[in-house]
């Protein structure tokens, strides 16, 4: 990612007065040409009834920069992001150095880990895609 | 001066769910605050790899027992927009309902511990009996007390006859002149505004600043609700969401206090402008396998909650992420509580109204 450059974005709607909504992380699970997986985060910021979202994708490992210094409450969230999905958060406000969350299983929703489980249920390749959308009776 | 370490938690008498705070302290006084959750994490979240997208509804209204008709709901509306289902109009109306009597069992339920955590247990009582009568509504509309599984993709599983809506209102009218009294006591009662009034300060810049949602934000002044968006149904009735500006523990009681009333006003509209349809469908079958992404936004109780919900075109979705209102109020309460005296801590972590199930997925 491009990591000035989001900031700016990020310090943008800071300064016009958006409220962090959500900080999301999706795993992607590890495929060709991507083998530890990755990671799709978004950055969702609200105003009024609007709500925005900035999308990074980023690889296992990869820095991505907090945005707390803009966005006070966001270290919750960062602090999540690398507890239960392993992302490399840097710069955090209040870093809460893997305290946050007491869970059993190490970032259990990295790519690796999630593979694993899927693995486990004998679903270690993705279900086969059907037709999207819904059919109503 | 030297620092004290006080842990305030897991168990506390004024926490009905567990979380630790630490506080920092220097005499008295609470110079810092660090959260530690978990103790509760399910790992929800993560049964989207094993539950499929038809049964997942109902894990998701298990997030919370007191949340759990809007987290089915909103479970529901997301599939619906990833989906591209429209909803009977009844069934819309339906959930409108049985939403805003969520939010007044709620608002019930905390008012309650609230009186509790501040030392008015007569006040407890009165609040606690007076949800049960919700409560009991609830039971005859959905046959649940605290789980309903009234929401489905596609719409809602059962009907309330005109007759019996138009009894819902007359009950929570009732309801809500009887609770009139109550509503005062916690307005003006001199022994809660010593413990409450200019306690836990937040004011209407600090609360933009650490991007709280909900009752919190109202009572800091901010005039902030999902149900502004018009979504839901809400963009037919007349709403206004109930400000506060003082921003204390105080305000954040009375904002709760006056919702239930809103709220009740709001079951009114409702009910007089769904259009008399006894026996019209509430729901439409659903079939197909989900593909797309969604993020979906409603107004719990306690504020803002955001659903994001990712299909990948298998019966297994890919992600489901609920962010609560608590979660997005936890940076408000640790800036609340810093700078406070320790006595005033417990209310002021009461009145965000906590629920750390919601928190912890």
């Amino acid at each position: 990612m491009d990591k000035d450059a989001f900031l700016a974005r990020v310090d943008r709607y800071h300064r016009d007065g958006w409220r962090l909504a959500i900080i999301n992380t999706t795993s992607i699970l590890p495929a060709e040409g991507m083998d530890g997986g990755a990671f799709d985060i978004s950055w969702s910021f609200a105003s009024d009834q609007l709500i925005e979202h900035v999308r990074e994708r980023v690889l296992p490992g990869e820095e991505v920069p907090s945005i707390s210094t803009s966005f006070g409450a966001a270290f919750l969230y960062e602090n999540e992001m690398r507890e239960l999905f392993g992302v490399n958060v840097t710069g955090m406000a209040l870093d809460l150095k893997g305290q946050l969350y007491q869970t059993s299983t190490i970032v259990p929703f990295a790519p690796s880990a999630i593979r694993a489980r899927l693995d486990a249920l004998g679903r270690g390749d993705p279900a086969p895609k059907h037709e999207a959308g819904a059919k109503k009776a | 001066m030297k620092r004290t370490v006080v842990p305030m938690g897991p168990q506390h008498p004024v926490l009905p769910e567990p979380i630790v705070l630490d506080l920092v302290l220097e005499d008295e006084k609470v110079v810092d605050a660090i959260p530690t959750i978990g103790y509760i994490h399910r790992g929800l979240e993560a049964l989207v790899e094993r539950v499929e997208y038809t049964e997942f509804g109902y894990v998701v209204e298990r997030i919370c027992g007191i949340c759990s008709f809007m987290h089915g709901m909103g479970y529901a509306v997301a599939m619906e927009e990833i989906m591209a289902v429209e909803v009977p109009e009844r069934a819309r109306w339906l959930r409108l309902i049985w939403a805003e009597m969520s939010r007044i069992h709620s608002h019930l339920l905390w008012l309650g511990l609230g009186a509790d955590a501040f030392g008015f247990e007569n006040l407890f009582m009165h609040c606690w009996r007076t949800r049960e009568e919700v409560l009991d509504i609830f039971e005859k509309t959905t046959g649940g007390r605290i789980i309903f599984s009234v929401n489905r993709i596609g719409g809602v599983r059962r009907d309330i006859s005109d007759t019996e809506l138009a009894a819902i209102v007359e009950k929570l009218q009732q309801l809500g002149a009887g609770f009139a009294a109550t509503a005062r006591i916690f307005e003006t009662d001199p022994s809660i505004r010593h413990r409450l009034s200019g306690v836990g300060i937040l004011s209407r810049e600090d609360a933009h600043a650490v991007d709280a949602v909900g009752p919190m934000a109202r009572a800091s002044g901010i005039r902030m609700d999902t149900r502004l968006t018009g979504t839901h149904l809400y963009d037919r009735l007349d709403f206004e969401p109930v400000l506060e500006t003082a921003g204390d523990c105080l305000a954040r009681v009375v904002v709760r206090v006056r919702e239930i009333s809103q709220s009740i006003d709001l079951i009114r509209q409702a009910v007089d402008r769904m259009p008399k349809a006894e026996g019209a469908p509430i729901e439409v079958k659903v079939r197909g396998l989900p593909t797309g992404e969604v993020f979906e936004r409603l107004e719990q109780p306690r504020g803002e909650v955001i659903y994001y919900i990712k299909a990948n075109g298998t019966k297994y979705l890919e992600r489901f992420r609920a962010r609560t209102p608590t979660f997005a109020n936890i940076p408000a309460m640790i800036k609340l509580v810093k700078g406070c005296d320790l006595a005033d801590v417990p209310n002021i972590i009461m009145t965000i109204d906590p629920c750390i199930s919601c928190t912890e997925r």
